[in-house]
């Protein structure tokens, strides 16, 4: 190969080509920090510790979460039941831990479970052709109305101090600060420098070329849903030990936020582009939209909107640019 | 020297058509091979086949020496045969560096991807095909047409390709990106690798090949060193068949003017286009593959509207901004690709002929299904549609028949202009004959016909006047007398008028191009 | 050739029709309540808004798109209507306009951004979901809306010549539906989009005209759902609505639609929607609550694609 001649490194264009394949993130942090910013200037209690640090610890499950929808995205997919099945899972942590499972199980037997359903999902999307939206609405409501069947809408409390791994605290930040960072870091490394990770981009970039070029798509779709599943599960574990009981369902349109986040952090509808760090920056924005909104003394109930209005304005965007190249 | 490849007695068809008969030819390391013949001889199929996409019902090839029968393109890769596609197949969205390699990426010693080397390679092998100013971290999809053809040759090299076959490579190129990408092909040549280059264009196969090979109608009609042929004797081999057993026009008198188009023009793929079209007559317009001729009738159709000039229909300008516009001012488009743009595959054969005139054939919105019904038996009567009947799915049909239901469809709109492209691309001969005659009828029945077609026999045979097309523009117009296969053909081959000359052999003067 | 044609198109219906007469027997067996005149009817009443959303999402799906708004508009209509009348003091009739138009605007507004934006239906109305529920709950911001006049109860509680109001209107627009997809150029158009959108295209036919009117039906009709709903149980909130696109898909879909698009026809729909109510029903009776309802359907859901996908592969494709 004529690479092995070649001993000295290529430099890049720094900051040119750094834009160009990051723009989105940079855009997400410079909009994080000018809304941050104008927040705090109308109420500067918005920025104390207390409430910064909140932000991130209530919501890093759900960038959590994000990662593998990323991924799913990416892969040309999309899958709308991620947060009936945090509920499930969650649940499933919670009762274990209540009658006395060993700790490591109720954390490990969650993640497993949701590994396992996902498999499932990705084996109906992949090789019976199901497409993915139809498998997962189908999904969302079996998950949804066995969680309430099973639970009859009753809380879970009483769950071992040792078991509330989001709130352990290291140097005064909670874990899941700790969780969310290391896991989008390494996330966003295997995406870059594993071949299963480009093999996803490419799958969804373009599917028949994958496929010319000796992809086994089928499997690798499956391998898709099944990661997708081990964050979701790592995030209901996370979710179920945030407070002290669990409630009998997820926050409303949970799906919907996490599919937000990916879509706002840069991975396209399309499939085929997108980073991690994108949609975990994005899950911030919002959890930093959502607590403005109070602090600005506006009503919570508008949260939603805002986010359909950001979905829509990212897609127009995406489509718009898409266009001109 | 052994030979590089060997081709032997290879055979395909496709159901009961043959598309290629028992051909055999071979290519050496180190030089360029072009393969010439019309659309429809064989030559995509050929490459196809040695390429590992789809294999031989007959014959063998053999690559240094040994038999090979690869069970797919990434297999035959892996044996460096690498095959550079028009369409091309890269990912939009991933970076030069990652599409030269993905697939085969450079890993380090802990199996993750190394960036570095995949750039620094990247790098190296654009810049051996004198490129260096493509960067490697520009994502695709941004590239021109002409880079992205240069990404996909390096991939090719990526993989220590022997043979490289390029198909088609500078059909959607401008000419100074053609020169540059004829330089690159040179140097893969010097290098040893053998390549198989598929083009239409004369001028560039005279000045890049060592030998040619010419097929037609699926045989193998000829190799001949470069030096020891003319352009004239490359036409004549490419369409060499007697004309006369097609059906010939019947004369009638033109009638009056119904279509006119004054300068038009969209984007820069047509460019200043004029001409007339009268009732009666049939107007053939020949080019080579990339000229512009369907883009020009998708603009006067109303698909890609026009951005400036006239379009004209007795002699009134007429604004054409969708194929709704076009089918109410009479005019009917059967177009090039007849299975995705022409027909509703999964549906019946009465559906298909009713589709462009529901609003006639319904009484306040309701569809008549006795009127359809009619028209649809009619139809298969008068354009002889081989089917079991109306309701027959058209996708069990052949590709002559299904033509005709397309046919039938916009005849029953009753158009005065009518415009076909490749009328009777990938249909037997029989099916052929049948399309011709049903074109000459309807000629006499007083339509205008604009026909659109890559075959040389049946642009002379059929029309009453030529005009060629090149880079989006007509270079050439002909009456039926002045038509002969020489003066289209080189009107159609030759380079803007001037440029051309310095790079043609000797063998190309005195042959007229306007 | 009449009888050719209703035999590839009552294929499927067929399966579902013996699907549906055995799923009845089973009921009527299980509990004694079920072949009751009351028992009938009222699961009429009940299957009245899902069933006419049904009817345009039909259409959206024939033309391979989806629509998964309709819930969200059902919500804002509904709030709307609350708004409309009570808080803006609108006469109840304009105020129920209001909410039919609203429906409408929202509908459009799906059909714009995905014929001038080329945005995948998929995406536009999963934007749209979260917009126009988003729009309903800070509107409402959770308050509700009662005290309706009485005579407004007769739409959603009320009965003709002893059948329901709202199954009147379900019959009635699913007989203008069926004959509009079945009978019309508009329904041709419908087919030709679903199963080749760019020789559709080329013969001449007004694709984004035709998918705009679809989108906008499906608002529009969402809407009136919204009102019936909204007259059936006496009050406004904002999380009506909320799943609704799961069992009008799933109607759909279980009555022959193709997901891909190109197939189905509206008798399909109503037997789908027909053998859905009945599952429904017959959980209820059997002590099964709402909720483990929708895990059944949900299911149903994804069983009926999958034996659509095996069956079309060894079928007429």
């Amino acid at each position: 190969m004529t690479a092995e001649t070649m001993t000295r490194p290529v430099p890049i264009r720094r900051w040119k080509s750094v834009f160009e394949a990051y723009g989105q993130e940079i855009v997400i942090l410079g909009v994080i920090v000018v809304l941050c910013i104008g927040v705090w200037l109308y109420n500067p209690r918005f920025l104390s510790g207390n409430n910064f640090l909140s932000i991130f610890h209530s919501n890093a499950y759900i960038a959590i979460a994000a990662i593998g929808m990323s991924l799913v995205i990416i892969s040309g997919n999309i899958d709308v039941s991620v947060g009936s099945l945090i509920g499930v899972l969650g649940t499933i942590a919670g009762t274990m831990a209540v009658n006395g499972y060993p700790i490591i199980l109720c954390w490990l037997v969650p993640i497993l479970i949701g590994m396992v359903i996902n498999a499932g999902v990705g084996v109906l999307v992949a090789y019976v052709r199901i497409p993915s939206i139809v498998v997962t609405l189908g999904m969302l409501s079996i998950l949804k109305g066995g969680l309430i069947s099973v639970t009859g809408g009753a809380w879970i409390s009483g769950m071992p101090p040792e078991f509330m791994i989001a709130q352990f605290r290291l140097f005064g930040i909670p874990s899941s600060v700790y969780f969310m960072v290391v896991l989008t870091v390494l996330a966003a490394l295997w995406m870059k420098y594993s071949v299963f990770g480009r093999t996803v981009y490419a799958i969804g970039g373009n599917p028949e070329a994958a496929r010319v070029s000796g992809i086994r798509i089928q499997p690798s779709i499956v391998g898709v849903f099944t990661i997708h599943g081990l964050f979701a599960g790592i995030a209901a574990v996370l979710f179920a030990t945030q407070l002290q009981v669990i409630q009998s369902t997820v926050p409303p349109n949970l799906e919907l936020t996490v599919i937000t986040a990916s879509v706002v952090g840069g991975v396209s509808i399309l499939g085929g582009t997108g980073t991690v760090i994108g949609s975990t920056l994005a899950a911030i924005l919002f959890a930093a939209i959502g607590s403005s909104l109070v602090f600005l003394n506006v009503s919570a109930y508008w949260l939603r909107a805002v986010q359909g209005l950001m979905i829509l304005a990212t897609v127009l965007a995406d489509m718009a640019r898409r266009r001109r190249i | 020297m052994t030979n590089l490849l060997e081709v032997s007695g290879v055979s395909k068809s496709f159901g009961p058509v043959k598309v290629l008969k028992e051909i055999s030819f071979d290519v050496r390391p180190g030089e360029v091979h072009a393969l010439l013949g019309e659309n429809g001889a064989g030559k995509s199929t050929l490459i196809k086949i040695v390429a590992g996409v789809i294999h031989a019902d007959e014959g063998e090839v053999r690559l240094e020496g040994k038999p090979v029968r690869f069970s797919s393109p990434r297999e035959a890769a892996a044996h460096g045969i690498a095959t550079v596609y028009q369409e091309l197949l890269l990912f939009p969205d991933l970076t030069v560096a990652e599409n030269i390699y993905l697939g085969h990426a450079p890993k380090t010693k802990w199996g993750t991807l190394d960036w570095n080397a995949m750039r620094a390679g990247a790098r190296a092998l654009l810049d051996s095909l004198d490129s260096p100013d493509l960067d490697v971290d520009t994502a695709v999809g941004k590239l021109s047409v002409a880079n992205r053809q240069r990404v996909e040759i390096a991939k090719a090299l990526s993989q220590n390709a022997k043979l490289v076959i390029m198909d088609e490579p500078t059909a959607a190129l401008a000419d100074a990106d053609a020169r540059k990408l004829m330089e690159v092909v040179k140097r893969l040549r010097d290098r040893g690798v053998g390549i198989i280059y598929v083009s239409h264009r004369l001028p560039e196969i005279f000045a890049l090949a060592d030998r040619v090979t010419v097929l037609r109608d699926g045989t193998y009609v000829g190799t001949k060193p470069i030096g020891e042929v003319t352009e004239g004797d490359l036409v004549s081999m490419m369409v060499g068949r007697a004309i006369d057993h097609l059906f010939p026009k019947t004369d009638t008198a033109p009638g009056a003017t119904v279509l006119e188009v004054k300068n038009l023009c969209y984007r820069n793929v047509v460019r200043d286009i004029s001409f007339t079209l009268r009732a009666g007559e049939i107007v053939g317009i020949a080019g080579l593959v990339g000229s512009g001729r369907t883009e020009t009738a998708l603009t006067i159709f109303g698909i890609t509207p026009a951005t400036s000039g006239e379009i004209l229909i007795d002699g009134k300008p007429v604004t054409i901004s969708s194929p709704d516009d076009a089918r109410r001012l009479k005019i009917a488009y059967v177009p090039e690709d007849r299975g995705l743009q022409g027909l509703i595959r999964p549906q019946t054969v009465r559906e298909n002929v009713s589709l462009a005139i529901l609003d006639r054939i319904a009484k306040a919105f309701v569809v008549d299904r006795s009127r359809e019904g009619s028209l649809a038996k009619d139809s298969i009567q008068r354009f002889g549609i081989r089917t079991r009947g109306p309701e027959q799915r058209v996708k069990q049909l052949s590709g002559g028949n299904q033509q005709k239901v397309v046919l039938a469809k916009w005849v029953a709109t009753e158009p005065r202009v009518l415009i076909m492209d490749e009328p009777t691309r990938g249909i037997d001969v029989g099916a052929k004959a049948e399309i011709h005659a049903l074109m000459s009828r309807l000629a006499g029945q007083g339509l205008a016909v604009l026909m659109i077609s890559s075959e040389l026999p049946e642009v002379l045979g059929m029309s009453d006047r030529v005009l060629v097309m090149r880079g989006g523009r007509i270079v050439g117009q002909f009456e039926r007398k002045d038509a002969t296969p020489d003066a289209v053909g080189a009107a159609m081959t030759a380079a803007k008028v001037g440029a051309s000359l310095e790079s043609a052999p000797a063998g190309l003067t005195g042959v007229a191009a306007s | 050739m009449a009888t050719m044609v209703m035999n590839r198109v009552l294929r499927h219906e067929s399966i579902l029709g013996v699907l549906l007469v055995a799923a009845l027997v089973v009921l009527a067996a299980q509990s004694e309540h079920f072949w009751t005149t009351d028992n009938l009817l009222n699961q009429g009443r009940l299957m009245a808004e899902v069933g006419l959303i049904a009817l345009p999402m039909t259409f959206v799906i024939v033309t391979g798109g989806i629509d998964l708004s309709v819930g969200s508009i059902f919500g804002l209509c509904a709030i709307l209507l609350g708004v409309f009348w009570q808080n803006m003091g609108m006469p109840l009739p304009v105020a129920m306009i209001g909410a039919l138009i609203v429906g409408a605007v929202a509908g459009l507004g799906n059909g714009f951004i995905i014929t001038r934006f080329k945005v995948p239906p998929l995406i536009a109305t999963l934007a749209t979901l979260a917009l126009y529920r988003g729009l309903a709950e800070g509107i409402s911001q959770a308050r509700s809306v009662r005290g309706y006049p009485d005579w407004f109860f007769v739409l959603g509680q009320g009965e003709v010549l002893g059948v329901p109001t709202q199954l009147w209107l379900l019959i009635v627009c699913f007989a203008i539906a069926a004959f509009i997809l079945g009978m019309t150029t508009f329904g041709r158009t419908t087919y030709a989009i679903g199963s080749n959108e760019v020789a559709a295209r080329f013969s001449g036919l007004k694709v984004d005209r035709a998918k705009l009117l679809i989108y906008g039906a499906s608002g529009l009709i969402s809407g009136l759902a919204a009102v019936i709903f909204v007259s059936r149980v006496s009050t406004t909130r904002s999380d009506m609505g909320t799943g609704y696109e799961l069992d009008v898909i799933t109607a759909v879909v279980l009555g022959g639609t193709s997901i891909f698009g190109g197939r189905g026809t509206i008798i399909g729909t109503a037997l789908g929607l027909i053998l859905m109510q009945a599952l429904k029903n017959g959980l209820a009776l059997s002590g099964v609550k709402g909720d483990g309802t929708i895990v059944v359907i949900g299911a149903v859901l994804i069983a009926a694609i999958l034996v659509g996908n095996l069956l079309s592969r060894d079928g007429d494709g």
